[in-house]
C-alpha cells in the first residue's frame, strides 16, 4: 500500500503541474456534449416528426427540417475547436 | 400479460411512455375532425346524401365494409361505432408506458359500455346476434370475452362472467337488489361507478409532476360533470331520489354530503356550479338552466364545456396525456353528431331541432 502511493506520488505525469486535460482535449469534450444535447433533442423531435409524417406523408419536409434543427448546436460548438 | 380467463386484452408495456410521437398523431386526428361546416352541411342532407358523404370522408372504409350487411340509419351508425373502435384501438398501439395504462385506464368506458348493453340486451330478451351488434370494442374486454358475454342465458350469467374484471366487485351487491326488484338501475349505477372510481388507478404513486395534475383534473372534471348532469336530471325531473345512489366518488364539485341539500332547488345548484372552478366557463349553460328551466339546453352546454375544458387542459402542457383524452372525447362527440343527424333525419326532425341536438364548439 505504501509503496503503491510512493510509486504515484513519484508518478512524473502527477507530478507535472499542468492541466490534467489539454486545451484541445476539453474543446473535443465542449463538441462531444454538445453532441450529446442535441441527440437528446432530437430524440423528442424525431418521435413526433415520424408520427406526423404517419398521419400526412406532406409533413415529411417539415419534419425532417424540424428534426435536425437542434444539429445547429453541434455546429456552434465546433466554432470552439477553431479557437483553441 | 394474456389473461384469457378475463377476457382482457390489455397488456403491460415495457420502456417509458412515448408522448411525443402519441401527441403528434393525436393532434393530426384531431384537426382531421368535422367542423362545424360540415355539420351544417349535413344537417341539410338525406339519410342517403349523408351516406355518401361519410363514405369519401374518414369513414370510407367502415362504410364499405358495412354496406353490404345493412343500409340507411343503421349503416351510419355501425360503421361509426367501428370507425369508432378503430381510432381507439390504434391510441393503444402506439402509446407505452405509463402512457398506455392511462389511455387504458380512461377506455375501460367502453366496457362499461358494453357490459350495460350486454345486461340490458339479456334483460329485454335480445338474440345474441343484436347484442353484439351494438357492442364498441373499444376497451378492454376482447372479442372473445365479448361473445360469451352476449351468449349469457341470464343477468345473473353475465354478471358472474364479470366476476374478475373491475366490475366484479360492486356488481354483487348490486344483483341482490336486482333479483329483489327486478329493475336493472342498480346494476347500470354499480358499472358507473365502477368505472369513474377506477378512472385513478393511472394515477400511481405519488408523483406530482404537472403532467400528472392535468390528468388529475382532467378526470375530476369528467366526474364533476358527470355528478352536475345526474343532479340536475333528478332536479330536473322533481323525483324524489336518493342521490347518493348515482353519487361518483373523486369528484371535487360535490361531496357525498351536500349533494342531497342542493338538489332541493335547482337554483342553489345552478349556484354551487358557478361558484366552482368551472363557473366562468359554465356561465353562458347556468344562464339558461336558470331562465329557461331547458334541461336539454344545459346538457349541451354542459358538454360543450367539458369539450372546452379538456381542450384547455390538452394545450397548458403540450407533453401529457391529456391532449389524447381531449381527443377521445372530440372523436365521441364527433360520433354522437353524426348520430344525432341521422336519427334526426330519419324521424323528420328540422333542421333547427337538429342542430339543437348538437354539440358544436
Amino acid at each position: 500500500m505504501i509503496e503503491l502511493a510512493q510509486a504515484l506520488s513519484t508518478d512524473p505525469v502527477l507530478l507535472e503541474n499542468g492541466p490534467a486535460i489539454e486545451n484541445a482535449g476539453m474543446a473535443a469534450l465542449a463538441v462531444g456534449l454538445a453532441a450529446f444535447g442535441a441527440g437528446y433533442a432530437e430524440r423528442g423531435i424525431g418521435a413526433a416528426a415520424v408520427g406526423a409524417i404517419a398521419e400526412d406523408r406532406g409533413m415529411l419536409g417539415p419534419g425532417i427540417v424540424l428534426t435536425v434543427l437542434p444539429e445547429t448546436l453541434v455546429i456552434f460548438a465546433i466554432v470552439v475547436i477553431f479557437l483553441v | 400479460m394474456r389473461d384469457l380467463e378475463l377476457g382482457r386484452t390489455f397488456q403491460q408495456t415495457n420502456g417509458s411512455s412515448n408522448l411525443e410521437y402519441v401527441n403528434a398523431r393525436v393532434r393530426a386526428r384531431r384537426a382531421a375532425l368535422f367542423d362545424d361546416d360540415d355539420y351544417r352541411k349535413m344537417i341539410r342532407m338525406g339519410i342517403g346524401e349523408i351516406a355518401r358523404f361519410m363514405e369519401e370522408t374518414e369513414y370510407q372504409r367502415e362504410m364499405n365494409a358495412l354496406g353490404a350487411r345493412y343500409d340507411g340509419v343503421d349503416l351510419i351508425e355501425y360503421a361509426l361505432n367501428q370507425n369508432l373502435a378503430k381510432h381507439f384501438h390504434d391510441l393503444l398501439t402506439w402509446a407505452d408506458g405509463m402512457l398506455y395504462e392511462q389511455i387504458a385506464a380512461y377506455l375501460r368506458k367502453f366496457d362499461a359500455w358494453n357490459a350495460k348493453t350486454a345486461i340490458r340486451g339479456i334483460y329485454s330478451g335480445a338474440d345474441a346476434e343484436e347484442i353484439e351488434d351494438d357492442f364498441i370494442s373499444a376497451g378492454e374486454f376482447d372479442e372473445a370475452f365479448l361473445a360469451s358475454l352476449s351468449t349469457a342465458d341470464s343477468v345473473e350469467a353475465a354478471v358472474e362472467l364479470l366476476e374478475g374484471t373491475i366490475f366484479g366487485e360492486v356488481l354483487e351487491p348490486a344483483l341482490v337488489e336486482y333479483q329483489e326488484t327486478d329493475v336493472l338501475v342498480p346494476i347500470e349505477n354499480a358499472i358507473d361507478r365502477a368505472f369513474y372510481e377506477h378512472l385513478m388507478d393511472g394515477l400511481r404513486g405519488s408523483e406530482t409532476t404537472q403532467a400528472q395534475q392535468l390528468y388529475a383534473e382532467f378526470l375530476e372534471a369528467e366526474i364533476d360533470f358527470r355528478n352536475a348532469r345526474n343532479a340536475l336530471r333528478v332536479a330536473f325531473s322533481g323525483a324524489d331520489i336518493d342521490h347518493s345512489e348515482f353519487f361518483i366518488e373523486g369528484g371535487v364539485l360535490f361531496d357525498r354530503a351536500d349533494i342531497q341539500s342542493l338538489l332541493t332547488e335547482p337554483g342553489a345548484l345552478a349556484d354551487h356550479i358557478a361558484e366552482s372552478r368551472y363557473g366562468e366557463r359554465l356561465a353562458d349553460a347556468l344562464v339558461a338552466v336558470r331562465e329557461a328551466e331547458s334541461l336539454i339546453a344545459f346538457e349541451r352546454a354542459l358538454e360543450a364545456a367539458i369539450l372546452e375544458y379538456s381542450d384547455r387542459l390538452a394545450n397548458v402542457n403540450p407533453l401529457a396525456v391529456t391532449s389524447v383524452l381531449a381527443y377521445i372525447l372530440a372523436k365521441e362527440r364527433e360520433v354522437e353528431n353524426i348520430r344525432a343527424i341521422a336519427r334526426g333525419r330519419e324521424v323528420g326532425l328540422s333542421e333547427q331541432e337538429i342542430e339543437e341536438e348538437l354539440v358544436i364548439i
